[in-house]
């Protein structure tokens, strides 16, 4: 009993191997259903290709995901001439939701949603929010955990350097 | 200082003690700072019964009475700190037990102290907390004054998350120094000016059972040494030092389809002056809407009495107390709390009874005069910067 | 006793399907904090420490409690 009773506290306090998307690494494919009215129905990231992308990871109940959505609105709009957009992938378990977010904290970039989990899990999300910026050649460059109120003004600045590449 | 009965002086006699120390955020949000500023008042009203004619000498009297205000602000500041500063005001009026007597039929009667008596009592209290991605750690400061008594209190604690986020773990630790000086005059008192330590430890673990559970587990230890008598009893002369732990657990579960949550929490109790407890806390949160939320609650409480405790002190043994609060007693308590969102505004309301009885718990021992029961009721009003 | 406490600790900390962080969404409710109150969790708390002979147990003790 003492012996099992360790392995299963080893089995809690080990780390998990996770093989997610790094920086460096080429963007896999995405591809699905936009939840903002004036967009396609459907949106990939190929479809952004030779842009400098944004992808953010984001859920109604994620606290930080409330001081990001204004910052990011505002980068986009400063950025968007010079080749910047984001694209926001909502993982809510109910759309209802996402859709109550968004009317409180309205923005203009694309929104996505996949509520199975399954796009989060292939990416290898560690924590609420997650955005990987990704550069024009579909390469991933930066990995963002969290959002603290002051990293606006550093994501501005990755941002500008990959719309000069 | 916590409520204590007293004659004409109110000292020690306050409702609320300095702070508990719990870490601001636990669990799922270990690791960043609140993102808004929010502020928060309450004010609460206290009122306990009046003592049962019966049981009282001079026939049932009126008791104690509790007015109190709590103000509560915590704000984010820079990336990753946060500040709480929270201010109590307590306003004491009453008469509580001074003694207990053996009547003609031979039952322990209570007598109570005279006349109603005033007291006002403050306490401020400020946590600074730093977060960091795997957890945060706070430092927190609480200052107490009233009339005779004085209390400093620092602690420190901090949590960390595990790789996976599905565990936390915490601790605390703290240490406090207050200072008695009983107001002199009516009553004789067992003190001119003492004063009193406590140190204190804490760990913690927190668990995510499930998408729609957490469990946590906790284990307490608290050292206690100096003046720990209560000065304005007539007999009561308690050990210089006192050694407690704690073991306590608790579980969240959220159902679906009722929109509710089930709050269970219990704590075993158990110090070096044969003090031991139960305690059992459960609440059901029931959503109503987006904007209101209902919560019946409900809890059960059974202590055994101290080794010294005896309703007539025998005065010729070392140590002897005849204070209701030490013997073996069962409580219960339940109440209801609303709240109701409107914008970045939040108004609830708290009703609460609480009612002992000796019978009620599963310690036996005699039953005092003077077991206390009492209604409260609060309301408050917070506001979130958004 | 002290077995049975552990072996409680150890099976609820352990046999659980790791929950993955985007699956968070209902822990985050105000009715699923460990404390979703802290003004009224703290009232309480005081009223009974001051009651009753036990205080503590969710946090090491705060400071000086008039009861002894």
């Amino acid at each position: 009993m003492q012996r099992w009773a360790l392995w299963c506290l080893l089995a809690v306090l080990a780390v998990p191997a996770v093989a997610g998307v790094q920086a460096g690494q080429q963007a896999p494919a995405l591809s699905l259903p936009s939840l903002s009215s004036a967009s396609p129905a459907q949106l990939s990231l190929a479809s952004l290709q030779g842009k400098v992308v944004y992808l953010d990871f984001w859920a109604s109940w994620c606290g930080p995901c409330r001081v990001s959505f204004p910052q990011l609105e505002q980068l986009r709009q400063e950025l968007a001439p010079q080749g910047f957009e984001i694209l926001a992938v909502n993982v809510d378990e109910f759309e209802a939701d996402a859709r109550e977010f968004l009317e409180e904290i309205p923005v203009t970039y694309p929104v996505v949603r996949d509520g199975t989990g399954a796009t989060p899990a292939a990416w290898g999300i560690l924590g609420m929010p997650t955005g990987y910026l990704i550069d024009r050649q579909g390469v991933v460059r930066l990995v963002h955990q969290g959002y603290r109120k002051s990293d606006g003004t550093a994501l501005r600045a990755s941002i500008i350097e990959l719309l000069g590449e | 200082m916590a409520s204590r009965p007293g004659d004409k002086h109110p000292a020690l006699l306050a409702l609320t003690s300095s702070a508990l120390l719990l870490p601001a955020y636990q669990g799922v949000r270990a690791d960043a700072p609140p993102e808004f500023t929010e502020i928060g008042l309450r004010y609460s009203k206290y009122e306990e019964d009046d003592t049962q004619g019966s049981k009282t000498f001079g026939g049932s009297s009126q008791r104690y009475d509790i007015d109190a205000a709590q103000f509560h602000l915590l704000a984010p500041v820079a990336d990753n700190w946060a500040v709480a500063v929270d201010v109590q005001w307590e306003d004491m009026s009453g008469a509580s037990p001074w003694f207990v007597g053996e009547s003609l039929d031979g039952s322990p009667k209570v007598i109570m102290s005279g006349a109603s008596i005033e007291d006002t009592r403050t306490e401020v209290s400020v946590t600074t907390r730093y977060y960091y991605d795997r957890g945060n750690a706070g430092f927190n400061y609480v200052r107490s004054k009233e009339d005779d008594y004085d209390s400093d209190a620092i602690a420190l604690d901090g949590s960390v998350n595990s790789a996976d986020g599905m565990t936390t773990y915490s601790g605390a630790i703290s240490a406090s120094s207050d200072d008695i000086e009983p107001t002199q005059g009516s009553v004789p008192t067992n003190t001119i000016k003492a004063d009193k330590d406590i140190r204190s430890a804490w760990v913690g673990v927190s668990r995510i059972v499930s998408k729609n559970a957490i469990v946590r587990f906790g284990l307490s230890y608290t050292y206690r040494d100096g003046f720990l008598t209560d000065p304005y009893k007539l007999y009561d002369q308690r050990p210089d030092e006192r050694k407690e732990w704690a073991v306590s657990t608790g579980y969240r579960q959220y159902f679906f389809w009722p929109n509710g949550a089930l709050h269970a929490d219990y704590r075993y109790f158990d110090d070096d002056w044969g003090i031991a407890s139960h305690t059992l806390d459960l609440a059901w949160h029931q959503n109503l809407g987006n904007d209101t939320q209902l919560i019946p609650f409900l809890r059960y409480y059974s202590q055994d009495e101290a080794d010294f405790f005896a309703n007539i002190a025998n005065t010729d043994q070392r140590y002897y107390s005849e204070d209701y609060r030490l013997s073996a007693f069962g409580a219960v308590s339940g109440g209801l709390r609303l709240r109701h969102t409107i914008g970045n505004w939040a108004i609830t309301a708290v009703g609460e009874r609480y009612e002992t009885d000796e019978s009620w718990g599963v310690y036996s021992g005699e039953e005092s005069p003077a077991l206390v029961d009492y209604w409260r009721y609060s309301f408050g009003l917070d506001y979130i910067f958004k | 006793m002290k077995q049975l406490i552990c072996l409680c600790v150890v099976l609820c900390l352990c046999g659980c399907e790791t929950v993955q962080p985007w699956e968070r969404g209902t822990l985050a409710k105000r009715e699923m904090q460990w404390q979703a109150d802290a003004m009224e969790i703290s009232l309480q708390a005081q009223i009974n420490a001051s009651k009753e002979a036990s205080s503590g147990g969710q946090g090491a003790a705060g400071g000086g409690c008039g009861c002894n």
